[in-house]
């Protein structure tokens, strides 16, 4: 049966009315309207759903709602600042770093968690990072470059 | 008659729908941020069905806003490759217009023209200059509006992003002039598709005053997908919409012999068990719901077979032993097509001094798109609306007729874009899957495949099995060259729902396969020919440079073989034999580029197992555009490891309109193509196919990238149309590898995938 959970999403408590056992991902999605995280497998294999829970990157499409009841859940449009793509978003539209681009919520959500936590991230440690996150388009290379634009200290500010 | 006569008051009925084509300006407030936000909103009205605007008028591709932004209409579809951004370039290069102020509405059925659909890297070659023509005809009318206004001569009036003056420094700009009206002017058109000519009378500009074509401009999809302000097919909601799954047979071709409705009746949000024939699916008020019915109905295959679960399905298991697939290839009946056929090659080989002969063979692969397929179809009994990701939207709504046996007048499509498909992959399934089910139920259905339905049910690239043969003279020369290939169809655009429903031929046609391949070398004697099938084992479609990534690797792979094998150097060599002048020019380009030194491959077997480098080159003509790729490769032969480390891509693709988006594209090609080689092989039981997820089926992962792709842009210049490069670079892939492995260690790979098992079994018995 539904019942009426609470998480702070984006900074904002929200209420959603769902199975406790669902998974998060699908809260986010059809309850919530949101656009960034994206089923892509259900089997916690791709990385697509990818968000931060309590500043950590998880799989929304395995985690059941009950676990994340009260908790921090930021997206990929929770990183936008004052409407402004944020330093890591930035540089991913300065180095193209996208194709079809759906895998990318999941890319960058993985990376800022390892930016939050290892800013100088090296590229070997992008790419141990990144690891569980698929890319079906072959965008690697951008990808890795769009990183190590923050990482390496060669991001412009963000906005346009 | 005055071009002003020409303008409708009355705007265009369509563009008001998604709420953001007003003459209001109501789109260009989310397009000033990130520039493609379009609000699809549960609480706007479905509306009805509208035919799709005549090709011959200017409507049908521009519409001028009064705030001097623009609108391109086209009936190609971005499936993420940039051509939304290509294709604007080219239309705002001829309407003098900034690219930031022309907005793309993409393969909406009741708003574009049918201009063929969006595969075999045509977009920008066909679509190109049909837009192009239509821009230029567009300018030309706004000059006469112009002239009217300005009571001048329109020769005598110049245009500044979109913005007209006249020679005493006036000026109005488009927005004005136009009014918000609606583009009635005749501007015309002939022929269908891929074929059509618009507006043959325009004169476009000449390429020497180009300042939009040819720019890196930053793609205008990228900013919205990067911030989440971007809706996919996936993000689609209308009102009332209910969430569908399928529920595919055990056994490909199974029947499906019950179901026990008990065991989902009690999912609280359940609405209906939609079933006809042997297609089966679950609707329910939530997607949690629909997730959970399906999964108790079978939908993820259970391991103690084909009645475990809720539904219950025949036991069938006519599906070849997969290790024996090629040879049931071989002897499928067939159509025969010849490609070369020049001399004698019984004879040369009869008198040869020595004769090579090599078999490959290359595995079912799938499109993985990393999005599952996704549909939502509202069928009601006067008309039905299709939300899709479809790389044919046009071709899906006359489909969809004859599925649904109405006219296509009553069908329409709202084309969002969906994760990157690579060919015909499920999006056009999911579609029939999603009418079926609202038609059921009698109201709105979105449908998403799982992933195990997409790695199951999706159409793969077919297996294809190759003999190469060719004599060699007393002075190392080639005297005679045999390419025999057998290549089930890639062709196949029937559909999953009306094979499961038992009208298999209602939609498409099964085909059969083609021989993909440009036959380039000068041997005195040739016999290359194409042994087509129909449908072998599982579905097939096209698939990323349909066959000829795959005919490709047979063919450089064994030139290579032939270079190998007569001591010289695998680049002088190819030389030797081509005539093919753009041919030369990309492998000379790649050459240069990567410093490559001439020498015949090494091919030792390595010493005491510790890694070794190699090298490999191998070219292609893939409709028309040419590349040549290089690469190096370290071999680990402990563990039969192959890591791609450098790639050296030289590309003529004629004009290029975007070189950043071509970078993009080839980077993207070589990535996947190294990860078809390396990895990817559909398995199959006699029942149904096993990897039904990335596990079953790997990709390539971060930690095998390669170091660099370099890219050398060939015969970047007008006097060379745009051709296109959605796959090309995708074909030399797997031959290099292959040739590479052999300069480093001595191995011929000949059977994709080069897994490390395949390899150090290889090293262990050589």
């Amino acid at each position: 049966m539904t019942q009426k959970l609470v998480i702070h999403v984006n900074g904002k408590n929200r209420t959603v009315e769902a199975e406790p056992e669902s998974m998060l991902l699908y809260a986010l999605r059809d309850n919530l309207g949101l656009r960034g995280p994206k089923f892509g497998c259900g089997l916690s294999e791709c990385g697509a759903c990818t968000v931060l829970l309590n500043g950590k990157a998880i799989h929304s499409c395995v985690m059941p709602l009950k676990m994340v009841e009260g908790q921090k859940v930021t997206t990929l449009e929770g990183l936008v600042e004052d409407g402004k793509p944020n330093k890591l978003q930035q540089a991913f539209i300065d180095e193209q770093a996208a194709q079809c681009g759906y895998c990318i919520n999941g890319m960058i959500m993985k990376a800022q968690a390892l930016i939050d936590q290892n800013p100088h991230a090296s590229r070997d440690e992008i790419k141990v990072s990144l690891e569980g996150n698929l890319c079906r388009c072959g965008t690697h290379m951008r990808i890795l470059r769009a990183v190590e634009r923050v990482t390496q200290g060669q991001a412009s500010q963000g906005g346009n | 008659m005055s071009a002003l006569n020409d303008i409708k008051t009355k705007s265009r009925t369509n563009l008001g729908r998604r709420g953001f084509l007003q003459a209001s300006g109501g789109l260009f407030v989310a397009f000033n941020l990130f520039g493609d936000a379009e609000a699809v909103s549960a609480s706007q009205p479905i509306g009805s069905v509208q035919a799709p605007p005549p090709e011959g008028k200017l409507y049908a591709w521009l519409a001028v806003h009064p705030d001097n932004t623009a609108t391109l209409f086209t009936g190609k579809v971005d499936v993420g490759t940039g051509t939304k951004t290509a294709l604007a370039q080219i239309a705002a290069e001829e309407l003098d217009i900034s690219v930031d102020r022309l907005a793309v509405v993409m393969g909406n059925t009741s708003e574009t023209v049918d201009q063929g659909p969006s595969y075999g890297s045509r977009t920008v070659r066909y679509a190109g200059p049909q837009i192009r023509q239509a821009a230029a005809a567009g300018r030309a009318v706004l000059l006469d509006l112009a002239a009217d206004h300005f009571k001048a001569k329109a020769n005598s009036l110049s245009v500044k992003d979109g913005v007209i003056s006249d020679l005493s420094g006036q000026s109005i700009s488009y927005g004005d002039l136009v009014a918000g009206k609606q583009l009635d002017m005749t501007i015309g058109a002939t022929g269908t598709s891929f074929a059509m000519k618009v507006a043959p009378e325009a004169k476009a500009k000449d390429p020497k005053d180009y300042t939009i074509i040819g720019q890196s401009v930053a793609r205008k999809d990228i900013p919205g997908k990067i911030t989440a302000d971007f809706n996919y097919i996936q993000d689609v909601k209308v009102p009332g919409m209910l969430h569908g799954r399928v529920v595919r047979p055990y056994g490909v071709q199974a029947k499906l012999e019950s179901v026990d409705e008990s065991a989902v009746k009690g999912i609280p949000g359940f609405v209906k068990l939609v079933r006809r024939d042997n297609f089966l699916g679950v609707v329910c008020e939530t997607e949690w719901a629909a997730i959970q019915a399906a999964a108790k109905l079978g939908s993820v295959l259970h391991p103690k077979g084909p009645d475990a679960y809720a539904a219950k399905w025949s036991k069938w298991d006519g599906l070849p032993q997969m290790d024996n697939i090629w040879d049931v290839v071989r002897d499928t009946p067939g159509t025969t097509a010849v490609v070369a056929n020049k001399g004698s090659v019984d004879q040369a080989m009869a008198v040869a001094k020595k004769t090579l002969k090599a078999t490959f063979r290359t595995p079912f692969q799938m499109h993985g798109s990393i999005g599952p397929s996704c549909a939502v179809a509202d069928v009601g009994k006067e008309q039905a609306i299709f939300w899709s990701g479809t790389q044919m939207p046009h071709e899906a709504r006359r489909d969809m007729a004859k599925l649904l046996g109405m006219k296509p007048e009553q069908i329409e499509l709202r084309w969002f874009e969906a994760a990157g498909a690579y060919g015909r992959n499920g999006l056009e399934h999911a579609i029939a899957d999603a009418a079926l089910m609202s038609q059921s139920v009698g109201k709105p259905v979105r449908v998403q495949w799982m992933r195990w339905d997409e790695h199951g049910w999706e159409p793969k690239g077919p297996p294809i099995t190759q003999d190469l043969e060719a004599a060699i003279d007393d002075n190392g020369n080639i005297t005679a060259w045999r390419h025999k290939m057998w290549i089930p169809t890639f062709l196949d655009n029937t559909l999953i729902a009306a094979q499961l429903i038992g009208r298999p031929d209602i939609v498409g046609a099964v085909g059969h396969g083609l021989p993909a391949i440009a036959y380039a070398y000068q041997f005195e004697n040739a016999d290359v020919a194409c042994h087509g099938d129909g449908r072998v084992a599982l579905r097939t479609a096209w698939l990323r440079s349909p066959a000829q990534y795959e005919t490709t690797f047979a063919m450089e792979t064994f030139i290579d073989e032939l270079a190998a094998e007569t001591g010289q150097d695998p680049l002088a060599f190819r030389l030797k034999y081509l005539k093919d002048q753009r041919a030369i020019d990309v492998l000379k380009a790649a050459a240069k580029q990567y410093g490559w030194a001439p020498r015949p491959a090494r091919g030792q077997a390595p010493q005491a197992g510790k890694p070794v480098k190699g090298r490999g080159i191998a070219w292609v003509n893939r409709d028309d555009s040419r590349v040549a790729t290089i690469a190096d490769v370290t071999v680990d032969p402990s563990n039969g490891t192959i890591k791609v480390d450098r790639v050296v891509v030289a590309h003529d693709c004629g004009l290029v309109v975007n070189p950043n988006g071509l970078r993009n594209q080839v980077e993207g090609n070589v990535i996947q193509s190294i990860s078809r080689t390396l990895h990817e092989e559909v398995t199959f039981d006699h029942s149904h196919v096993t990897s039904r997820d990335w596990i079953g089926y790997p990709i390539l992962r971060f930690k095998e990238v390669p170091d660099s792709i370099e890219v050398v842009i060939v015969n970047n210049d007008p006097k060379y149309p745009m051709h296109g490069a959605g796959e090309p670079s995708t074909c030399p892939t797997a031959a290099v590898i292959s040739s590479a492995v052999y300069d480093a260690v001595g191995i011929r790979l000949r059977d994709l995938p080069f897994r490390p098992n395949k390899l150090k079994a290889a090293l262990s018995q050589a």
